[in-house]
């Protein structure tokens, strides 16, 4: 009896543990999802004086996207690598500056759980250029050698310039100001 | 009871030091930034405290650490702020305080001017434009409204003249390309700065094509008169005619381009035949000949 007692407590004992398990894994990759991806939103209504064709708010949205996932992983991990690619010219410029200062002080800074509120608010008639406002979300955090200093949810917005590449739409300008 | 009393005052005291204590504390950490600062500026921030602590900057291309004495000013180099943008500065003592600022752009000193097309067709409605983006010479985009002067001359003649005000750090024009073949001078100025392109304005499709022909003993040899658009510009040497003969027994083409403003082309043909011209889809004149049989 006692035996079977011993037995039956092992069993809930180990089925807590793997739910346990599963459950810390789950969240884990959830965070990684929130945490590796930004969420990007674009409105292309007020965009002129040339209309934004859909196959070019496709192209916007994705490489606009995969621009800011690639600053967020090049500013946590001090690597330029990823800035290659999305970027161009004067944003290019400032982000590998930003890296270099980072990789001599030790810093790192995380842009996590972004939101992007992106409007086309200028497409040139030649369809060489296009500005765009960014109304970002994100929590950003500053650490110093692995140390956190800095850990705040802001809003920030952002006048982008985006000009089409070979393959892909790029980001020169990425400007911050206090409000549009 | 009075003992009783006289904890609760001494618990009352304790709290009160202990919340001094953390004010102070706070107190030592607090900065002071300045509330706008244009690119390229010199600047300070203020603490307040004593002791020494640790520093950050961090904005568009700097991030920068430092030790710093609380209680004095630190300064920010010119060199730090020449990128426009949100910086976060944060002192750390033991506990971190920050504060964020702005720079803003400095006055303009370039225009990234996009001129399309390079080549442009005479008399076309909304051809040439123009995108002008003003920048400081830090290569920040203006974002104040600025005056621009769009100026367009072929020749001596002025096409346009267009003063445009920027609306979010852009200005731009669209407009008819001229009448005469040539080089259009586009400028675009803003008080010093100027930024000059140019686009070659040729003739447009072939206005009035005329033909004429005479027999030769092998057939027939058809040429145009010099070839010009609708405003009287010479068609450029490379533009094709297509002659077409018509004979009894069937038709006859040739692509001839235009050299020296005349296209010509030699035909096989035997007997009457109607000859036509097209360039484009422009059609000229037809033309009757009796080819040797």
């Amino acid at each position: 009896m006692s035996c079977m007692l011993k037995r039956s407590l092992q069993f809930r004992l180990s089925k807590v543990v793997v739910i346990g398990l599963i459950v810390l894994l789950g969240s884990t990759l959830n965070l990684y999802a929130a945490d590796a991806t930004a969420q990007v939103q674009l409105n292309v209504a007020k965009a002129g004086p040339r209309a934004v064709e859909d196959l070019t708010e496709r192209g916007i949205l994705r490489d606009y996207r995969f621009a800011w996932t690639s600053m967020a992983q090049a500013l946590e991990f001090n690597t330029l690598d990823p800035l290659e690619g999305p970027f161009a010219g004067d944003a290019k410029k400032w982000l590998q500056e930003t890296v270099s200062g980072q990789q001599r002080d030790g810093l790192s800074q995380r842009y996590l759980n972004q939101n992007h509120k992106l409007e086309a608010v200028f497409y040139a008639p030649e369809g060489d250029v296009m500005e765009l406002h960014d109304t970002a979300e994100y929590q950003l955090q500053i650490s110093d050698g692995g140390k956190l200093i800095h850990d705040e949810h802001v809003v920030m917005h952002y006048v982008v310039l985006m000009t089409p590449a070979a393959d892909r739409w790029v980001v020169r300008q990425l400007q911050a100001v206090p409000q549009f | 009871m009075l003992r009783r009393r006289t904890y609760g005052a001494m618990t009352l005291a304790g709290a009160w030091m202990l919340a001094a204590c953390f004010a102070v504390a706070s107190f030592a950490q607090e900065i002071k930034v300045p509330a706008l600062v244009t690119a390229g500026d010199e600047s300070a921030i203020s603490t307040t405290g004593s002791g020494t602590a640790t520093f950050y900057l961090v904005g568009p291309g700097v991030s920068r650490k430092s030790e710093v004495s609380l209680g004095q000013e630190i300064p920010l180099r010119a060199q730090d702020l020449r990128n426009a943008g949100t910086y976060t500065a944060i002192v750390c003592s033991g506990t971190c305080q920050n504060a964020v600022f702005y720079v803003s752009a400095a006055k303009p000193a370039s225009l990234a001017f996009l001129v399309h097309p390079s080549r442009v067709p005479v008399g076309q409605p909304d051809a040439v434009s123009g995108v002008a983006f003003p920048f400081d010479q830090f290569r920040n985009l203006v974002l104040r409204p600025q005056t621009i002067h769009f100026q367009l001359t072929a020749g001596n003649s002025a096409l346009l003249s267009r003063e445009v005000l920027s609306q979010d750090g852009v200005a731009w024009f669209r407009t008819t390309s001229g009448k005469s073949a040539g080089l259009l001078q586009v400028n675009a100025a803003l008080e010093s700065v100027t930024a000059k392109r140019a686009v070659q304005q040729v003739a447009s499709d072939p206005c009035n094509l005329r033909i004429t022909g005479q027999r030769t003993p092998e057939g027939i040899v058809v040429q145009t008169e010099p070839v010009h658009d609708c405003a009287g510009n010479p068609v450029p040497d490379g533009t094709i005619v297509t002659f077409t003969a018509a004979e009894a027994n069937g038709k006859s083409t040739v692509d001839a381009p235009i050299k020296k403003g005349i296209a010509r082309a030699q035909m096989a043909a035997s007997g009457p035949v109607l000859v036509s011209a097209a360039s484009g889809v422009v059609i000229g004149n037809e033309l009757r000949i009796e080819a040797q049989r």
